[in-house]
């Protein structure tokens, strides 16, 4: 079955320093996919991400896109949660609807939170919910734009298992209706459960990528935790 | 745009330090030197002063803080990462900050009006409005210099009141500076808020020759563009990003390796 490539990075390499954070990562993201990409802490995955998605300049490597404004067809959650000091979740998500050139009515707004499950927390100010709905809310902005490829990085870190499982059951709601979706994370049950194929960063390097039965074959392992603690033992970074 | 615009405003509305420095401040300051002085002529120069230290602290002071607070939450990152253009997102929250300046001016010029029996024409009004507007965009940029220069609230605090303080003691918001040393005076003369006092005292007089305006309002304009190109050249995306000087090191040790 032939699938469109949405995105397709070549070669990207990001150096602060003497320190090389990205070395020739390749990297391709596909139509109606769930990508997870994985790696230890500093490995260079959210500065892939930021390659990938323009915010950062690679020192050398190139990224093509499917589209001409990839900007307005991608939606991205990042590791912090990113709000407006002072603002409401309701205006949060209408502040981040006019940065994509729409103008929703709050009966719109408030259908998008209640998909997030923050209907009740529409009026509290962003910066006072728990840790869960923050992450929510960091993905509702994210998906405002009913956008064609939705990026998210970590998006259970730091949170309870009741939230980590309400964010799961989100993400698997968002494939289910066909979206794309790259997500980076260390839990590697969370990734077997999610994800279509996985890429493992470690040392700024592509150490393995495909599906998660390709792997565990390939490599003969179990777990993909097991493949995950043998893949980058090496790292000198990964903590 | 002015979507963003109303909802930035209405978040002022409930910023603490809004409240305190651009709307409290003002009316308290007005209300309490206006009837301790008690004085028709010192009146005017009140009225003048309490505008434009509004300016200084209103839109130097918050915007550092709401910048600095903006961006070390990853906002501007995330703006980015949209299609929407940072200099339209500067635009607007300069905009509602003018807004909101040019709604507590006129609360206190009401005041002036009413408690201390301030007289005003159109014409002043008119240029007392253009000199707000030059006024809010100059000591906006100058509040987002003072954050892309600081990496913490802390820092902020003391880089905004480094900026602002000095230029407040050396110009002539509150009283004469005739019997002042000289190197005041010069160093004074060398800041926008010099100006921007003496644009406004000369628009708020009721009789007087507006044509003394001109020269302060232009090198105003002079310094607000200044101060524009400086904050756009210094702006950091994120809190990793260093800031410019350290951006330049980095860039000489990775050319020298």
């Amino acid at each position: 079955m032939h699938t469109k490539t949405l995105i397709q990075a070549s070669g990207l390499t990001k150096s602060y320093g003497s320190r090389t954070v990205v070395d020739g990562v390749d990297l391709a993201i596909r139509e109606g996919e769930v990508l997870a990409i994985i790696g230890p802490n500093g490995a260079g995955k959210s500065t892939t991400l930021d390659l990938v998605l323009q915010l950062r300049r690679p020192d050398a490597g190139r990224v093509q896109y499917w589209t001409q404004e990839p900007a307005r067809h991608i939606g991205l959650q990042l590791q912090s949660t990113p709000f407006f000091p002072g603002f409401t979740a309701l205006e949060n998500l209408r502040m981040f609807a006019a940065f994509y050139g729409l103008r929703l009515p709050d009966s719109e707004l408030m259908r998008q939170l209640s998909r997030c499950g923050l209907e009740e927390a529409a009026r509290t100010d962003a910066l006072r919910l728990s840790g869960g709905q923050q992450k929510r809310l960091a993905i509702a902005m994210a998906l405002v734009h009913d956008p064609k490829l939705i990026v998210l990085d970590e998006p259970t870190a730091a949170l309870d298992p009741r939230a980590r499982r309400d964010i799961r059951e989100l993400i698997r709601s968002l494939a289910e209706s066909g979206a794309s979706i790259v997500f980076t994370s260390h839990d590697m049950e969370e990734v077997h459960k999610l994800a279509g194929r996985l890429v493992l960063i470690s040392g700024g390097r592509v150490r393995a990528s495909g599906t998660p039965e390709e792997l565990l074959d390939r490599y003969q392992v179990d777990s993909l935790e097991e493949l995950y603690i043998r893949l980058t033992d090496a790292d000198p970074q990964a903590t | 745009m002015l979507t963003i615009m109303n909802t930035m405003l209405r978040a002022l509305f409930r910023d603490t330090h809004t409240l305190v420095w651009n709307i409290v401040f003002p009316i308290a300051m007005l209300a309490g030197l206006g009837l301790y002085f008690n004085d028709g002529a010192y009146s005017y120069r009140l009225l003048s002063g309490v505008l434009t230290t509004n300016i200084l602290f209103g839109a130097t002071m918050v915007t550092a803080f709401n910048v600095m607070a903006q961006r070390n939450r990853g906002v501007y990152k995330l703006l980015r990462a949209t299609p929407f253009r940072t200099a339209s997102f500067v635009a607007a929250m300069t905009g509602s900050r003018t807004v909101l300046a040019l709604l507590v001016s006129a609360c206190v010029t009401l005041m002036s009006v009413v408690l201390l029996g301030v007289e005003l024409n159109l014409l002043s009004i008119a240029l007392m409005l253009t000199v707000l507007l030059v006024g809010t965009v100059c000591f906006t940029a100058l509040g987002f210099l003072a954050a892309n220069l600081s990496k913490d609230e802390g820092n902020v605090n003391m880089i905004s009141n480094l900026m602002s303080f000095p230029m407040l003691f050396t110009s002539e918001a509150f009283y004469s500076l005739n019997h002042a040393p000289q190197w005041v005076v010069t160093i004074g003369h060398l800041q926008p808020f010099h100006y921007l006092v003496e644009a406004m005292g000369i628009a708020v007089q009721p009789q007087g020759d507006a044509s003394g305006l001109w020269l302060p309002l232009a090198i105003l304009i002079g310094f607000t563009m200044l101060c524009l190109v400086a904050a756009v050249l210094t702006f950091r995306w994120d809190a990793d990003q260093p800031p410019f000087w350290k951006k330049r090191q980095a860039g000489q040790q990775a050319a020298s390796m």
